[in-house]
């Protein structure tokens, strides 16, 4: 997998994520940003989510620990930005490197 | 480039079965080709894992190792977290072993493996082509390799992903609603799902001709689980309604559809091809219902929470998770599937638990009660095999393994379910795994007709590897069965022994899943009959 060393988390994940839903039908009236919600504009199932983080964690080469995101006092989130996906990966490699 | 070796997997095939749909009865067997190969080539029973189970038994076929070594125990791997349990995924990256996709690659062997579970995501080092199972259609492009395959499948007249992979919603709609119609037209849909997976595989085996080419049809395990009363030569015994005889006869459409890809296959790779087909584990009849943690609730081992009246409450019932009260629950079934009980040690101050030096006389008197799990009318043992996990999960992946795995006596799968009695019967018989699978080889330097002593699920393996002419690694568990084999090719291809595998390193971290999905792989164990 391509990645320029300027790549930030935002443009990886949104390019992992149109890579991901290319053969799914979508009508998008704009393209993946930083404020696309996967559930609401891209018809994320749960699966889908897993899946992402599969392709996530392959993209940086290893796991990031997802349950912290998904999960907020003992539920679940409903939905997610394509922001706040970047930030956690983006917290989690600075934790990782610290 | 022709290919050397073809694979053919049927998840869950018996002999039980097979025996009678490649015999004469009446109009002739359902399953002729196959019969040709039973009469042409040497077969045997093979032995599948401790747990018989999907998961752990493919993956210990594809890597020559046993369970507590590559990792792979269960559909789902449940992690606690202080008051909470999560539920993640099993992967192909949670295998700590080399499969032999990798090891062929490495090699310089050109390999296609179609359909195949916990492959997904496919290794770096691959070479040649791989399309995974137990994906669902929306991610079956990222987890195609090369990169460029899924566009070509995409290309193919028919081709239709949708149809192809697992459709999660599909078999839960048909668990909400099974009514005998939808039992038809859930069995029904496995036809176009294998013919899919066979075009594939005609495909790359004509454009592409890999050293090896390797195929899994899952719907064998499927209708079995689903349909075994009209499956099972033993039941088809009396008076059958109007209903069973359909569904016979629509199973019966499915073997025969099976067969002709089986010999399409055969006939695409060639005279000189080595064929084989195995299955993960074979398949018996179910009569019973174990709800295991409830038993363990009634001698004391653990509690159940209290499930609150609201939505979130009623999916977790519905899920059964195993939703328990953690301070006070020291050894339970975390799934159905897994058929273990997990010993829950405190570790570390703080951790709920019995005591580390407790351990051993604690499962020794948890081994005892399981024991005194009896048929009241016959005074039968429920359990007839309890193994400690050093026992049957030896290796680097032990201290994952539940602590207990249990035999019942009908060879079912346990109900963690908070319902009563303990041990019911079931209204109607139902299919479940049995140890037994099946070992067949056909062709050049493989013996005709021959019936030979039970193998080992990791034999299959090192036989594939052999037949590549490649040596078996020194670190596997499987052996080559040499009496599969013609004196004559022994002595012009010895079997031999070579470097060890390349052992990948633990998982860092692990992702979770979601609680949707969560219910949804539950609602597919559920259909394939792993829960009640």
């Amino acid at each position: 997998m391509a990645m320029g060393k300027q790549e930030t988390a935002e443009q990886a994940v949104i390019r992992i994520v149109e890579d991901l839903v290319q053969d799914w039908d979508l009508s998008l009236k704009e393209d993946v940003g930083g404020g696309t919600m996967l559930v609401k504009d891209l018809t994320f199932a749960s699966v889908d989510i897993i899946q992402l983080a599969v392709a996530l964690e392959e993209h940086y080469g290893r796991k990031l620990g997802f349950q912290d995101l998904l999960m907020v006092d003992g539920s679940y989130v409903g939905d997610l930005s394509i922001v706040q996906i970047a930030n956690f990966v983006e917290a989690k490699l600075k934790r990782a490197a610290a | 480039m022709t290919t050397r070796t073809l694979f053919i997997g049927m998840d869950g095939a018996t002999f039980t079965v097979l025996n009678d749909l490649t015999s004469k009865n009446g109009e002739g067997p359902v399953m002729p080709f196959l019969a040709s190969l039973f009469e042409g080539g040497t077969r045997s029973k093979l032995f599948s894992t401790p747990n018989p189970l999907t998961p752990p038994a493919w993956v210990s076929l594809m890597t020559g190792r046993s369970p507590g070594h590559h990792g792979v125990l269960d559909f789902i791997r449940a992690e606690e977290h202080g008051e909470d349990v999560f539920f993640t995924l099993y992967d192909s990256r949670d295998c700590k072993v080399e499969f032999i996709w990798s090891i062929a690659s490495r090699n310089g062997k050109r390999v296609a493996a179609l359909n195949f579970p916990f492959t997904a995501p496919p290794p770096a080092d691959l070479k040649g082509f791989m399309v995974p199972g137990f994906v669902p259609w929306r991610h079956l492009r990222r987890n195609t390799a090369p990169s460029d395959l899924y566009d070509r499948l995409k290309a193919l007249e028919d081709f239709n992903p949708k149809e192809l992979a697992w459709d999660f919603e599909q078999e839960k709609q048909a668990l909400d609603l099974l009514t005998d119609a939808d039992r038809e037209k859930w069995v029904s849909y496995h036809l176009p799902r294998e013919q899919q997976w066979f075009k594939i595989a005609e495909f790359l085996l004509r454009e592409e001709a890999p050293d090896l080419m390797a195929v899994m049809f899952d719907g064998v395990d499927k209708l079995q689980h689903q349909a075994w009363l009209y499956i099972d030569p033993n039941q088809q015994v009396g008076e059958l309604s109007d209903y069973h005889l359909r569904m016979r006869k629509l199973c019966m459409d499915y073997f025969r559809q099976l067969d002709g890809f089986i010999k399409s296959l055969v006939t695409a790779a060639g005279p000189d091809v080595q064929v084989f087909l195995a299955s993960d584990h074979g398949f018996t009849a179910t009569t019973e219902v174990v709800r295991i943690n409830a038993y363990l609730h009634e001698k004391g081992y653990l509690k159940w929470k209290p499930v609150p009246e609201t939505e979130e409450g009623k999916r977790r019932e519905d899920s059964m998770f195993a939703y328990l009260d953690w301070a006070n629950t020291f050894a339970y079934c975390r799934t159905p599937s897994s058929n273990g009980i997990n010993i829950r040690v405190a570790r570390k101050p703080g951790d709920t638990g019995i005591k580390p030096e407790e351990y051993e006389s604690f499962r020794v008197k948890l081994i005892a009660d399981l024991k005194e799990l009896k048929d009241p009318e016959t005074g039968e043992r429920i359990i007839t095999q309890i193994h400690v996990r050093e026992d049957v999960f030896p290796g680097a992946a032990m201290e994952d393994a539940p602590d207990l795995l249990l035999v019942l006596r009908d060879f079912g799968f346990v109900s963690i379910k908070n319902k009563q009695p303990v041990v019911e019967k079931r209204a109607e018989v139902a299919g479940t795994h049995h140890p037994d699978g099946v070992f067949i080889g056909y062709g050049p330097g493989i013996k005709r007709g021959e019936m030979i002593e039970r193998r080992n699920i990791t034999d299959v393996g090192a036989t594939l590897l052999y037949s590549l002419g490649l040596d078996v690694p020194v670190d596997f568990e499987g052996r080559v069965p040499d009496a599969m084999f013609t004196k004559d090719h022994l002595a012009a291809h010895p079997i031999k022994i070579g470097a060890a595998t390349n052992i990948k390193g633990k998982s860092e971290d692990s992702s979770s899943m979601a609680t949707d999905e969560k219910d949804k792989i539950l609602a597919q164990l559920q259909m394939l009959g792993y829960m009640e």
